[in-house]
């Protein structure tokens, strides 16, 4: 975001005439949308490379599937010793076919790209979704509520107390609470998967009360309280493993950010004037560093798009996370291709929404300023 | 039996989590206790018909790894999925609250790399030489890999053939004579090596090999998601005692397979790879394994177009594999000289036959299969039941559920849906657990003719064999299709008056085949069955709607070997069959000339969606259209099948109108048509079928399937248990340590299972084998039953004369009719001189 900066104090904005301000927004705004764009590209791009290893993974997938079609005929009782290798090259030739591995891997990587950035997901090679469909967009979108419930509550809850707990202890800096808190804050470098594993340990085993893993009670529950409630009871777990693993650094962090804000001018004036403390954090302490804290909670809620591998599968948890480790298991491109470039378009729309919101909202962002 | 795909990469990338996990979980949950599952009303088992449950929940749980902690705490009953690893056996067998099973499908190898004698790039590659390889047998301790490296999982294996087939039981005597003659001698396996290494010009320099100047190293390619990373290193630390330098290649599935299944053998990329093998089900004929393991027409892979067998092993192998035999005993010749070749060429050195368990909470009971344990158990659902009860609920833990869309006709071919599915439809006939043999479910009984000269056998008598020297196939019996009319077409229709099949069956369906029901109350008819011969031939048909290129290598397979179908009979159903497709066993032959049965209304609705475009039966066809795979059960199938059945319905469409038509009234019709409407309201999915269970609901997000018992399955629920447990004999051999020259010896072997003897009916063959020091066969014979569950062999003075002095043994190798693995004992003794008075 070079083309953002701070303008010095004494530039008054008000000079500028509307229309070219305007002007000048949409012309930074379109330049914002082709950067991204081409970041997006890249991005996609360099992940058909990568899962296909630069078109190694054909080489791979054609021994797998003769490999595969061998053991499948010589398996069937009725195909004769002498009728097998010709059903073989026959069975191979149209997998391959199907799968399109007897073109030139440069020419497929080019179509996948070109249907990644038009949004085709197209069909999956080998997964199907839960519900029986070989569409990429619904083999996403049937995980996505899962990953979204519990990432998003665990996140949601993780950024909301760290908030509030971050704001009091700016204004208790150095007490009890405080020193603990930043004594924590290094608890969170082992991932949540990790406490997962010790809780699952504790209330699943040692002392049964919630289950060990799944989304819901099998079978499930007919009605829909009851479902919810489950779902909840399921939850309760990897919320908290998740919970315990971000809360403490999170709490320093934004603990830190709003010590550096309260020793500002203005916030002392206003201590010096005798106003409350809700006052202070509200007017003068949150307001200021609102639009910071936003771009934090988008970005963490984008960040909820991909979930988080291995603790949906320490927890069985049937999200994102898992499908797209399976894709990449499978080798499956256009289902990681999927996932990544919704990640990507995700991305790049939260970016350039933050980018025009600075713009338009924070007074001290101009466009185009030297 | 497949290409063991070793661990899926999901398996592989987090088996560090699981590991940890299992670690910190299983350590406590085993000691939990069981609790009881809330259980519905119970039936009498007399009077119970079809399953023993009344509930069957399947639930996704991916790691293997607390399968047991799961158990403990009563969350599952039974897993679908096999376990490996010794430490988890260790808590298994130590819990009093879990149970297992243990299936013998998995073996364990090593591939030697036969190209040479030296690589493109000039190094040698000592695997060429034969006796090299020959001496890799005596070089590997199995019973230490076994033991040591699989913790009791495995047995010791040298032969191509598995110990847990029948086919080893038919010649089990020879073969262990082989055993014996291959096993541990690290002392003539290096001799060999010396003189084999010095031939090739080769010479020891500070204990190294070295040929032209340069030190003669073996890459090993090493396997390093499970236990043949230890196998392998074992095996390097023996070939560097050996004098050989090496170089571990540790290689996940894929990588190892770039290297040695797709690289040229001679450009010297490997020269071994832990390899390994799964069968998920008793195989009755391996005759076929020399061939595919040793000759180039196992697979056109580069490695196997590098074996040059020995011209003799080439034929007989090649014998083997097309049925070249006029009989029984040929076969059994030709197996074990196939047996003694196989291991003079050991292009593979065989290792272990590995075992898994099916861990399941105690007070469960199922037959499990001797090879794919209770996955790969045909008869799971009719078995599987609560050892003090009838009836209450049980959860099964497997890795997916739904994995792939179901369809009856190119639906998924994923393992645990396919076990799930064996609950929801009944069949024809149902293979033994215990020795792959089948018998009779929905047929009564059968009658096979096959040509003169063609070496079949049956051992059930529900199957009658005989032979014919010329079986002509009727003129009226159906051989063809006609797209255009929708009916089959007759021998005389086509021209091919006279036609001759090497076989005929007549199959004898029970009175109650016509009179059973569908799971949404709709009666089985002949429709369902013609309905399923009639898209057998559609689908490879250019000119049908249901036409679908993937099925047509497959069934020009069939058709080369299909001779014609004859409905003899309706009622009672009789069905004649001729083909000239061979097997080993009548029963097997029988098994695959029976009729599939679907349900027409279903599958009419199905074709009408797939002639529209909007879905195909198979996910190749699903790809090619670009429609969706055919799913019954979820998905964006049901609402497609929905609009068809309206339309159906309304019209009183059938499938091919031609030929069901004559068998249909509209009455039926719209039954059939109210019925499944009925079910698709009720339960919200299509998949009926006529087996013991139905699907009751489906929990695809969730993972979770539930099945409730369907009662007006025709059974009586206790018709399979007799299945609960293989009854594997166990031997006691007794008998003197020292014999003396010039006397008889005297030996008795007590059988029994489960404490109780077994009867000599019970026994299929009884053996002795008699070695001198050496190992070397000196006497075999039968063993004599004498009654009350024992036998006894007696040693004639010439007998023990032949041994010489020294020490020998006395094996003995029981084949039951019950189970595929034959049993073993030995018992170490000593010949002396003759005794004198003051001895």
């Amino acid at each position: 975001m070079t083309e953002l900066t701070q303008p010095p104090a004494t530039h008054p904005s008000t000079t500028r005439p509307r229309s070219r301000e305007i002007s000048g927004l949409a012309l930074f705004m379109l330049r914002r949308v082709l950067a991204l764009v081409l970041t997006v590209l890249v991005g996609v791009y360099l992940t058909i490379i990568i899962a296909n290893m630069g078109g190694q993974v054909d080489e791979l997938r054609i021994i797998q599937i003769r490999a595969d079609v061998s053991e499948a005929v010589r398996a069937n009782p009725a195909v004769a010793a002498a009728e097998r290798p010709a059903l073989i090259e026959a069975q191979v030739a149209q997998e391959v076919e199907r799968l399109g591995l007897d073109q030139p891997f440069f020419w497929r990587s080019l179509d996948y790209l070109r249907r990644a950035m038009l949004l085709d997901l197209g069909r999956a090679e080998q997964m199907s979704s839960d519900l029986g469909s070989r569409q990429v967009s619904a083999i996403i979108t049937e995980r996505l509520p899962a990953t979204l419930l519990l990432f998003g509550t665990a996140n949601v809850l993780v950024f909301a107390v760290s908030l509030i707990v971050a704001l009091g202890l700016s204004r208790r800096y150095g007490s009890a609470l405080d020193r603990t808190i930043v004594a924590l804050a290094p608890s969170s470098a082992a991932p949540g998967w990790f406490y997962g594993l010790f809780l699952i340990l504790i209330f699943a085993f040692a002392w049964p009360i919630f289950p060990s893993g799944g989304m819901v009670t099998v079978p499930p529950p007919e009605t829909a309280g009851a479902y919810a409630l489950s779902v909840l009871h399921h939850m309760v777990l990897p919320v908290f493993a998740i919970f315990i693993s971000s809360i403490f650094v999170s709490i320093y962090s934004w603990r830190t950010f709003f010590l550096i804000h309260s020793s500002e001018d203005h916030v002392e004036m206003a201590r010096a004037k005798g106003l409350t403390d809700r006052m202070i954090e509200t007017r003068y302490i949150l307001r200021p560093t609102l639009p910071p804290i936003v771009t934090s909670f988008l970005l963490m809620l984008i960040g909820l798009w991909s979930g988080a591998i291995i603790l949906e599968q320490v927890f069985n948890w049937p999200g994102l996370g898992t499908l797209l480790f399976q894709a990449i298991g499978f080798r499956d491109t256009p289902v990681i291709i999927g996932g990544v470039v919704i990640f990507a378009y995700l991305l790049a729309l939260t970016v350039f929404l933050l980018d025009f919101l600075y713009a338009l909202l924070d007074p001290r962002v101009r466009v185009g300023a030297p | 039996m497949q290409l063991m795909r070793a661990l899926d990469p999901l398996q592989v990338a987090s088996s560090g989590v699981n590991l940890l996990r299992s670690g910190l979980v299983l350590t406590f949950a085993s000691a939990l206790a069981l609790s009881p599952l809330p259980l519905r009303a119970q039936d009498n088992l007399d009077t119970r018909r079809g399953g023993l449950l009344d509930e069957i929940v399947f639930a996704t749980e991916t790691d293997t790894a607390r399968l047991s902690g799961l158990i403990s705490d009563g969350a599952f009953q039974l897993t679908a999925q096999g376990v490996s690893d010794p430490s988890m056996f260790q808590r298994i067998r130590e819990s009093a609250l879990i149970d297992y099973d243990m299936s013998f499908g998995g073996s364990v190898e090593l591939t030697l790399n036969p190209a040479g004698p030296t690589f493109r790039d000039g190094t040698l590659n000592p695997f060429h030489v034969p006796a090299i390889r020959e001496a890799m047998n005596w070089l590997i301790d199995r019973r230490f890999i076994a033991e040591e490296i699989y913790g009791g999982l495995a047995r010791p294996r040298s032969l191509p053939i598995g110990t847990a087939v029948p086919d080893f039981a038919r010649v089990a005597a020879s073969a262990r004579a082989i055993e014996l003659r291959y096993r541990h001698d690290p002392a003539r396996a290096l001799a060999v090596i010396e003189a084999e290494m010095q031939a090739l010009g080769a010479e020891r320099q500070g204990g190294i090999w070295h040929h032209d100047g340069r030190p003669v190293t073996l890459r090993m390619v090493i396997r390093s998601d499970d236990n043949r990373r230890q196998v392998g290193d074992h095996v390097a630390n023996l070939l560097e005692g050996a004098g050989f330098r090496t170089e571990r290649l540790y290689r996940g599935p894929e990588e190892a397979s770039r290297i040695w299944i797709a690289s040229d053998p001679a450009a010297g990329q490997w020269h071994i790879v832990t390899g390994a093998w799964i069968s998920t089900l008793v195989r009755r004929d391996s005759s076929d394994d020399f061939d595919f393991y040793y000759t180039p027409r196992g697979r056109p892979d580069p490695l196997w177009q590098a074996y040059t067998p020995a011209p003799e092993f080439d034929r007989v192998a090649s014998r083997l594999a097309e049925g070249d035999f006029a009989d029984l005993e040929e076969r059994a010749a030709l197996m074990t000289r196939a047996l003694d070749l196989a291991m003079q060429d050991s292009a593979r050195i065989w290792l272990v036959d590995q075992s898994q368990i099916g861990p399941r909470a105690a007070d469960i009971q199922v037959a499990s299969d001797l090879a794919g344990g209770v996955r790969g158990s045909q008869i799971w659902p009719l078995t599987l039941r609560f050892a003090d009860r009838v009836g209450g609920q049980a959860r099964v833990a497997m890795p997916s559920v739904l994995t792939e869309p179901w369809n009856p006709v190119a639906g998924t071919n994923w393992l645990f849906d396919r076990m799930v599915l064996r609950a929801l439809n009944d069949s024809s006939v149902l293979p033994d657990p215990f020795t792959g043999l089948h018998r009779p479910q929905r047929l009564a009984r059968a009658d096979l003719t096959v040509r003169e000269g063609t070496p079949v056998s049956v051992t059930l008598p529900w199957v009658t064999l005989d032979q014919a020297e010329e079986i002509t196939v009727p003129d009226d019996a159906w051989i063809a299709w006609d797209e255009g009319e929708g009916r089959f077409l007759t021998v005389a229709e086509t021209g091919q008056q006279g036609l001759s099949a090497r076989t005929r069956t007549l199959l004898h369906y029970g009175p109650e085949f016509f009179d059973r029901l569908w799971h949404d109350g709709s009666t089985v008819s002949l429709p369902d069955v013609l309905v399923s011969w009639a898209l057998t031939f559609s689908r490879a048909n250019p000119d049908s709607p249901h036409f679908d290129p993937s099925h047509v290598p497959v069934f020009e397979v069939f058709e080369r070997q299909f001779r014609g179908w004859r409905i003899v009979s309706e009622d009672p159903f009789v069905l004649e069959v001729y083909s000239d497709q061979i097997s080993l066993d009548a029963e097997t032959m029988v098994a695959q000339r029976t009729a599939s049965v679907l349900p027409w209304h279903v599958i009419g609705l199905a074709m009408q969606a797939e002639a529209r475009g909007e879905l195909a039966f198979s996910s190749a066809k699903a790809d090619r259209i670009d429609a969706e795979w055919l799913s019954l059960v979820a998905g964006p199938s049901l609402p497609i099948l929905d609009r068809r059945l309206e339309d159906a319905r309304d019209a009183g469409a059938i499938p091919f109108p031609n030929l069901l038509g004559p068998h249909l009234t509209e009455e039926e019709i719209a039954q059939r048509y109210d019925n499944i409407a009925a079910w698709r309201a009720a339960r919200r999915h299509f998949q009926i079928g006529d087996g013991p269970y139905l699907l009751h609901s489906v929990h695809p997000i969730e993972g979770a399937l539930v099945l409730r018992h369907f009662p007006d399955f025709p059974d009586p629920a206790d018709r399979w248990l007799g299945f609960a447990a293989p009854p594997v004999p166990v031997l006691d051999l007794d008998g003197p340590l020292i014999v003396a020259r010039g006397e008889e010896a005297r030996f008795t072997i007590q059988a029994s299972f489960a404490g109780d003897p077994v009867a000599a009916d019970d026994m299929e063959a009884a053996r002795f084998l008699l070695f001198d020091g050496d190992g070397t066969l000196i006497e075999e014979g039968d063993v004599t039953e004498i009654g009350g569950g024992m036998w006894e062999v007696r040693l004639t003075p010439a007998q023990i004369a032949a041994l010489g002095m020294g020490p020998n043994s006395l094996e003995v190798v029981f084949t039951s009719r019950h189970v595929a693995m034959p049993v073993f004992a030995s018992q170490p003794f000593a010949t002396v001189p003759v005794r004198t008075a003051n001895w």
